[in-house]
């Protein structure tokens, strides 16, 4: 295994614990230098705890974290200089305009004129701050906030970059732009540990893992968690919508069902057979009317529906 | 030029704070109209000189040496004539209304009893529901009677062949003030008031800037870089301790120009020293705001720590040396302490150095202390 690439961070059992609440449960991954890694999970699944551990703002309870080599919790000074972080907070200056913040941060790693005006420059024109560079952050909308925040964590070219929800409240134009710098940067070395919890952002990971209430419950690439996924997948379009969930969550041969927009979403078990005249009955049986029945592919959130309702199962046996 | 990268990393930390202030219009109403609002209402407000006190007389007795005694109040300068009365009931209800401060009452008499060598009697009735307006102006009216005693009794003697001599008290107290001649209370007042005034501006100024942030989202990305607890104090502390430099000379002006209390001493010195206060008082700011959970409860904490026993123990209002032994110990370990014996000493007595070394010294020694003591604890973590 010459050739395997080195790591940029490696996480063996880390655990966070405040007073009886355990936010991050015995996580243990590896990121790849040059790697988009993503963190997928609802709000409150430890994401951001176990980000602030990896960039030394929260020592670890539990278990071991290295970024760049260095120990999170002895060698947390060495450690910042290797990475940028952008917390999910607004963590600009609400009084300081656009450059002024980004010279902040400059200065913050040291830079020095003139490569630190040259820096700045190439950061404007990089992500189209032009129009709002004389403009106070604290009058700024939040896609244009989330873009200045994500030069000033990049400002000293960090090759390990921290990204907690930087696309949460961004249009999905600038969501776009987002993630092609995130390839960008990739494809220049940068490892990216991003999280997220839209599915469609987690497609573009290098490698996903899902995290439920502190646990990581799958760690592979966006097509193999697809692939992965068990049993057959059918969309319904059904009214009234929510008698129809239940009377499918209650049925015998249904693994999983969930809503996703209008539709039910439901997972059955393979048997070689159609199930969609079971799915008629079943809803007949409750009264629905059904509109539509049709076979669905499987995405990322049947995935993590999936793993969490195995994970309920089995705390609940 | 090349600087280090330490210093950049202050520096930006420092041109960040000063923007933030001078973009933030009620801090810059805090740095500038506060400390000459606050001089304009203590320097006028705290005035214990005695000038024109009213009065009343009721002179039963009429006579040239009763007017000629009522005039040597008058031309003091200290009291002034508000109204004569006819009748005794009257007495009490000008000093109710608050019309006089007092009312002397000339008895039939007087002038009788001193033509002819007798000693003779005045009754001062005072109000003494303001204790200290009261007693003193009992005092300088108990100095000008003894004045005119001694004036009317060189006149007996003349009168009768006696030598001047034989008339004099046998002991004299002849006061000389030093540093202060003239005994104007805003002397003593201003340069106290300046001291005062700084501490209350350094723990309004600093005991917000690092609690907010952490309120704020900006310290999470603060913390995660490499900058040093250390750089991160001294760049918050900078634009402070110009900014309070700029508002001793401030009020140095306005105490000059306003009061006409300028320093006997050197004025370079003076701000010299100002700059080790300002840096202890800063970092006590500072400091209470690395720790504080709250903005509020950093600004209350730090303003209980400095402004109050500036106020109080220091020797702002009274004297340390009347305090009971606990409070003067602790009085020993309040900044204020140190540096208003200084600030007094140059403005009163133009002073040197070598009149108050220890003081520099100790104050030296707390600013450097408060300084190594707020970057020790300050944590660049969440928890």
């Amino acid at each position: 295994m010459a050739d395997a690439p080195r790591a940029a961070v490696v996480v063996e059992d880390l655990t966070k614990r405040f007073r009886d609440f355990v936010a991050v449960d015995h996580l243990s991954f590896t990121i790849a230098e040059g790697e988009v890694f993503g963190f997928l999970g609802p709000n409150g699944a430890g994401k951001s705890t176990t980000i602030r551990m990896l960039c030394g703002l929260l020592l670890p309870s539990e278990g071991r974290a290295q970024v760049a080599g260095l120990d999170v919790a002895r060698e947390t000074e060495a450690l910042r200089r290797q990475i940028g972080y952008m917390p999910q907070l607004f963590s600009l200056y609400p009084d300081l305009t656009s450059v002024e913040n980004l010279e902040f941060y400059a200065g913050l790693y040291g830079l020095r004129q003139p490569s630190l005006g040259t820096r700045i420059e190439e950061l404007v024109v990089r992500l189209d701050l032009e129009a709002v560079r004389g403009q106070l952050t604290g009058t700024l909308s939040t896609g244009w906030r989330q873009r200045v925040a994500l030069a000033c964590a990049i400002i000293h070219e960090p090759p390990i970059l921290f990204l907690d929800e930087p696309t949460s409240g961004v249009d999905p134009a600038v969501r776009q732009q987002f993630w092609n710098l995130i390839g960008d940067l990739a494809a220049e070395g940068t490892t990216v540990l991003v999280t997220t919890h839209l599915m469609e952002e987690a497609e573009r990971c290098a490698r996903l893992a899902m995290i439920d209430r502190g646990r990581l419950i799958a760690l592979d690439t966006p097509q193999a968690l697809r692939d992965g996924l068990q049993g057959l997948l059918y969309e319904i379009d059904a009214d009234p919508l929510l008698p129809a969930l239940e009377a499918l969550a209650s049925a015998p041969f249904v693994m999983d069902a969930a809503l996703s927009g209008a539709t039910v979403r439901v997972r059955v078990a393979e048997m070689g057979i159609s199930r969609e005249a079971a799915i008629r009955d079943a809803l007949a049986a409750a009264q629905v009317n059904v509109v539509d029945i049709r076979a669905g592919e499987p995405s990322l959130e049947d995935v993590f529906i999936s793993l969490v309702g195995d994970r309920e199962e089995a705390s609940a046996r | 030029m090349r600087r280090p990268a330490t210093l950049r990393r202050m520096l930006a930390v420092a041109r960040a704070e000063w923007r933030h202030n001078y973009r933030d219009a009620r801090s810059l109403a805090i740095v500038i109209a506060l400390p000459v609002f606050l001089l304009l209402i203590y320097g006028y407000g705290i005035n214990l000189d005695l000038r024109d006190l009213p009065f009343a007389v009721q002179d039963l007795d009429r006579t040239e040496q009763s007017a000629d005694f009522v005039n040597r109040l008058v031309r003091s300068g200290y009291f002034t004539l508000a109204r004569a009365i006819q009748d005794t009931r009257e007495i009490d209800s000008v000093i109710e209304v608050g019309a006089v401060r007092f009312v002397l009452v000339i008895p039939h008499g007087f002038g009788g009893d001193l033509a002819s060598g007798r000693p003779a009697q005045v009754q001062v009735v005072l109000d003494g529901g303001d204790s200290a307006t009261a007693s003193v102006a009992l005092g300088y009216l108990q100095a000008l009677v003894g004045d005119h005693s001694i004036h009317l009794a060189r006149r007996w003697a003349m009168r009768h062949g006696l030598p001047a001599s034989a008339v004099e008290p046998a002991l004299r107290v002849v006061p000389r003030v030093l540093y202060n001649p003239e005994l104007r209370s805003v002397n003593f007042i201003v340069p106290g008031l300046i001291a005062v005034i700084l501490t209350l501006l350094a723990a309004l100024l600093t005991s917000g800037c690092i609690v907010r942030e952490r309120e704020g989202g900006s310290f999470e990305a603060l913390a995660a870089s490499p900058i040093a607890p250390i750089e991160i104090v001294l760049g918050k502390l900078l634009p402070y301790a110009v900014i309070s430099f700029v508002d001793i000379v401030l009020c140095m002006v306005v105490g000059r120009l306003l009061f006409g209390v300028a320093p006997m001493g050197d004025k370079a010195l003076l701000l010299g020293l100002s700059l080790i206060y300002l840096i202890a008082s800063l970092s006590i700011g500072l400091l209470v705001s690395s720790l504080a959970r709250s903005h509020q409860v950093a600004t209350l904490i730090a303003f209980l720590a400095t402004v109050l026993p500036s106020l109080l123990v220091s020797g702002f209002a009274f004297p340390v040396r009347s305090m009971p032994v606990a409070l003067q110990a602790i009085a020993q370990i309040i900044p204020a302490t140190h540096f208003l014996i200084i600030i007094r000493a140059i403005y009163l007595k133009g002073a040197g150095v070598s009149a108050f070394a220890p003081r520099v010294a100790a104050l030296a020694a707390m600013a450097l202390a408060l300084v190594l003591l707020t970057v020790r604890t300050f944590r660049k973590r969440l928890e």
